[in-house]
């Protein structure tokens, strides 16, 4: 990976960029899929994250929201809005999820399940060893539970945009905005 | 600004719709920022998960007709119902134009069976899709057809091309079962 620097890119060309790799793809591009898979898991694993998916539901979910939109690549009305759609594809099946295992049992956040089988340190404890690490995620972990399915949409890895968390959400993209902003004050609060 | 060369196209690092956040400050930005990096640290993507969307790209169908998911008790019956019947079995229906394909599915331990039938009948090969693997059963004179020991997770149904009846190949909706 190599970083470059330049001038932002406008909206639509941006899109135009996702919307290219949708085209790609559609015609049997792998490296365009690739791209695609390096873009948005981030965002899709964080909404498996914020809707506190036990870790068998959060594989399936995101298994098969990779599958739909294989499925559904050349299908596509939107190609440029694909991130919004895989946050809805994400969110729909996220609750189909738990509605199956609010059946069966509660079961805890156990995203760490990898670290724990391995044996030795989870990347948790190892983490959080930092005081300033540890301050800060029990600090999240007391948020209201909008403020944390919120900020933990945000917090994905590349940036997701206000359109793709408010398709995570199901809510207007204009109260992300307010939000995050209320949110992130009251995480300020309780770390003062 | 920093941006990402991924595979070979240029992904920008910033998306484009927060910029005009007016709600947003500096100190949001930051805070929001070493959230990202915790969440990275804590709880990244699994690698295998990865690898499963890279592969997914292989299950791509081209010049499918698509049955999308028309039913599913676990989602379309009301809570009530759910809560009152501890149902064993889950009913899935698949529609395309002038087919339905309706599935049963009942768990036994980590395994499901599949029960299933076609609408209109017809006798047919159905390929059950899972993971790595491809199980292909067939259909009796009545339509219906049967498949056990069918790992849990993501599946998908496919009917080959009937091109006595003009008919494309026909793949259903992947769901986790």
């Amino acid at each position: 990976m190599v970083a470059v620097t330049g001038a932002m890119p406008t909206d639509p060309e941006r899109s135009r960029r996702t919307g290219d790799l949708v085209t790609a793809a559609a015609r049997g591009d792998d490296a365009a899929w690739k791209a695609l898979v390096e873009q948005f898991s981030g965002l899709i694993w964080s909404v498996t994250r914020a809707y506190r998916l036990a870790s068998a539901d959060a594989a399936d979910v995101f298994q098969v929201t990779w599958l739909r939109l294989a499925e559904h690549i050349g299908r596509l009305e939107h190609p440029e809005h694909v991130g919004a759609w895989l946050a809805t594809t994400a969110r729909r099946e996220a609750l189909r999820a738990s509605r199956a295992s609010a059946r069966v049992v509660l079961t805890d956040d156990d995203a760490v399940f990898d670290a724990r089988e391995a044996g030795g340190e989870t990347p948790e404890q190892a983490v959080l060893r930092s005081e300033r690490a540890d301050q800060l995620w029990r600090a999240f972990r007391t948020l209201p539970a909008r403020c944390q399915m919120l900020l933990r949409l945000l917090m994905a890895t590349p940036p997701p945009s206000y359109t793709e968390v408010a398709a995570a959400l199901d809510r207007p993209v204009g109260s992300i905005g307010p939000t995050r902003a209320r949110c992130l004050r009251l995480l300020r609060e309780k770390l003062a | 600004m920093t941006y990402l060369w991924a595979s070979g196209v240029l992904i920008s690092y910033e998306r484009q719709d927060r910029r005009r956040d007016v709600h947003d400050g500096p100190d949001d930005t930051r805070l929001e920022e070493e959230l990202r990096e915790l969440a990275a640290r804590l709880e990244p993507v699994p690698d295998r998960l990865v690898q499963s969307a890279l592969d997914a790209y292989a299950w791509r169908t081209i010049d499918a007709e698509l049955a999308e998911l028309a039913f599913d008790s676990l989602a379309d019956q009301d809570a009530a119902a759910l809560v009152r019947g501890q149902q064993q079995e889950r009913l899935l229906s698949f529609r395309a134009a002038g087919l339905t394909i309706e599935v049963e599915v009942t768990a036994a331990g980590p395994a499901r069976r599949l029960i299933g039938q076609l609408v209109p009948p017809r006798r047919a090969e159905v390929e059950i899709r899972h993971r790595d693997e491809v199980v292909t059963v067939a259909t009796d004179e009545f339509g219906r057809f049967t498949a056990d020991r069918i790992p849990s997770g993501p599946v998908s149904l496919r009917l080959g091309p009937t091109p006595g009846e003009g008919r494309s190949a026909v793949v259903t909706e992947w769901i986790p079962i």
